[in-house]
């Protein structure tokens, strides 16, 4: 998450790499923390992908073939219930990758991995992030790490989706996301949101509204803008604060400039 | 991971008549390749796991990992106010303290024993070290813990869309693939507990369960009378971490 990066503007020591509007790999927490040995043979196979709103990176059951690396977009898994509803159980951002099915040995998952933040990310071949993760180095440990704080995400989504109001619960969403993007402004349609935390929309319209009144965002025509994080961090249960400290408990380092 | 149905790769396949106390009760330690079962086995420590028995707090140090062969185990999430939730449970399929070896260390949930049993447990340092040799052990681990996530996001999901009916079906379910009889030793205040309802709650759809004739509930013990019952009452979450665990896990969980 952001707060684990004090530098917004990334200086990494490595050698020559991409240099484009959409940034570079190091733009992601687990590339910018390899060491420079363990980045340079990634570098000419990271392949910059523009992940768009909407996007759907794999599906239940599907072989994935490429992990991807956010920089600037937000990806969520998702699960689709045999009646069609849905729930998001964790989000990824710059701090992770989608695809841990790889490493782990699964190839595939349950659930399916929706772009709901639109913005840029890198990916990688299958073969080729397997290959660098059976080394055994920082890569792997870095996956493993990011593994268990997923772990923690999806534990504490469970705990709270039992006991949590959609206010909180969309206050905490609020805060996870604005963690992960650069704008305080997220383009968000309230049928995404309920289908997002598997509520119906009419519930996010109150949630938002109560919100809104509040102070703490204003939301438009599809535009939400967190007006008052502090305000936010005030309603949101703990779950938010709870994976927050984990994930920043268990992100890698990045590398200083050389 | 097919390793389990491999008498070439496991441990000794002839005993088939299992002691109680047999750490090849439990599918992960039964699927280990024969090298890593004889460096493992001198260190794997028999421990009676009693209802009840908490064993790691939320963020505490992990000192052994367990793996359960009688014995189930509950994995809660329990919230600042006291509030608890079972995120996942783990049985002779598997073990508990993935956090070790994902490298952790801690884990925000705690471990219970929500079915008395037996089981084994490791050193943390041993365990880390096997994992550490990135082989056959650290595999089967990954894998392992690929199934629990998996369990864990299903829960989630359950959570948010099902009925308390359904869920109790499915986590009576998850309860029966790990356990040797029908009958579970079990309150309603712990099922309460771990499912995060009110006891009332739970009460009240044991009690419609039991006029199905799908179980009988008397004094903390509940029998399962019609397993197909069940199937059918709950919701897809059952069956869909079933079959996750049976693709990526060596077989244990029976029919």
């Amino acid at each position: 998450m952001n707060a684990a990066a004090p530098a917004a503007v990334m200086q990494p020591g490595h050698a020559p790499r991409p240099q484009a509007h959409y940034g570079s790999p190091c733009d992601n927490d687990l590339l910018a923390s390899l060491p420079a040995d363990e980045l340079a043979p990634l570098l000419g196979a990271l392949e910059h992908t523009r992940l768009r709103l909407g996007d759907m990176l794999y599906e239940p059951g599907e072989q994935m073939r490429h992990a991807y690396f956010p920089s600037t977009a937000v990806v969520s898994l998702h699960y689709v219930t045999a009646n069609g509803a849905t729930v998001q159980t964790t989000g990824v951002g710059h701090e992770g990758m989608v695809g841990i099915a790889l490493f782990m040995g699964g190839d595939s998952t349950c659930s399916s991995a929706v772009v709901h933040t639109g913005g840029h990310g890198w990916r990688l071949d299958r073969q080729l992030l397997l290959k660098e993760f059976n080394r055994g180095g920082a890569l792997q440990q870095a996956l493993l790490r990011y593994t268990q704080a997923l772990i923690t995400q999806v534990v504490q989504t469970a705990a709270c989706y039992r006991h949590h109001s959609v206010e909180q619960q969309l206050s905490g969403w609020l805060l996870g996301t604005l963690d992960r993007t650069a704008p305080a402004e997220l383009v968000m349609t309230q049928e995404l949101l309920g289908s997002l935390l598997g509520v119906r929309r009419e519930s996010i319209t109150q949630a938002a509204g109560r919100l809104q009144a509040l102070g703490h965002i204003s939301y438009r025509r599809g535009h939400i803008t967190v007006l008052n994080p502090a305000g936010l961090r005030c309603v949101a249960c703990e779950c938010y604060g709870v994976v927050r400290r984990e994930m920043l408990r268990l992100a890698p380092r990045r590398q200083e400039p050389a | 991971m097919s390793a389990a149905a491999n008498p070439l790769s496991g441990p000794d396949p002839s005993q088939a008549h299992r002691a109680v106390a047999d750490p090849l009760a439990n599918a992960l330690l039964a699927a280990l390749p024969r090298a890593e079962w004889l460096r493992w086995q001198p260190h794997l420590e028999a421990v009676d796991l009693p209802l009840g028995r908490v064993l790691h707090e939320s963020g505490a140090r992990l000192s052994h990992v367990y793996f359960p062969t009688t014995a189930i185990v509950s994995l809660l999430y329990v919230m600042e106010d006291g509030a608890s939730a079972e995120i996942a449970v783990v049985g002779k399929e598997g073990i508990v303290g993935v956090a070790l070896f994902m490298g952790g260390d801690t884990t925000p949930s705690r471990a219970v024993v929500q079915s008395g049993g037996q089981g084994f447990r490791l050193r943390s340092a041993m365990l880390k070290e096997e994992f550490g040799r990135s082989g056959p052990a650290m595999r089967l681990l990954l894998l392992y813990t690929q199934a629990l996530i998996t369990q864990m996001a299903q829960t989630a999901v359950c959570n948010r869309h099902h009925t308390l009916d359904q869920q109790l079906c499915r986590w009576l379910l998850l309860s029966l693939d790990r356990l040797e009889g029908p009958e579970l030793v079990m309150t309603q205040e712990l099922i309460a507990n771990m499912l995060g309802v009110r006891r009332e709650g739970v009460t009240e759809a044991a009690l419609r369960l039991q006029a199905d004739g799908l179980i009988r509930y008397s004094r903390g013990r509940i029998n399962v009378l019609s397993r197909a019952g069940l199937e059918a009452r709950s919701c897809e979450c059952y069956a869909v971490v079933k079959q996750e665990y049976e693709r990526l896990l060596p077989p244990s969980l029976g029919d």
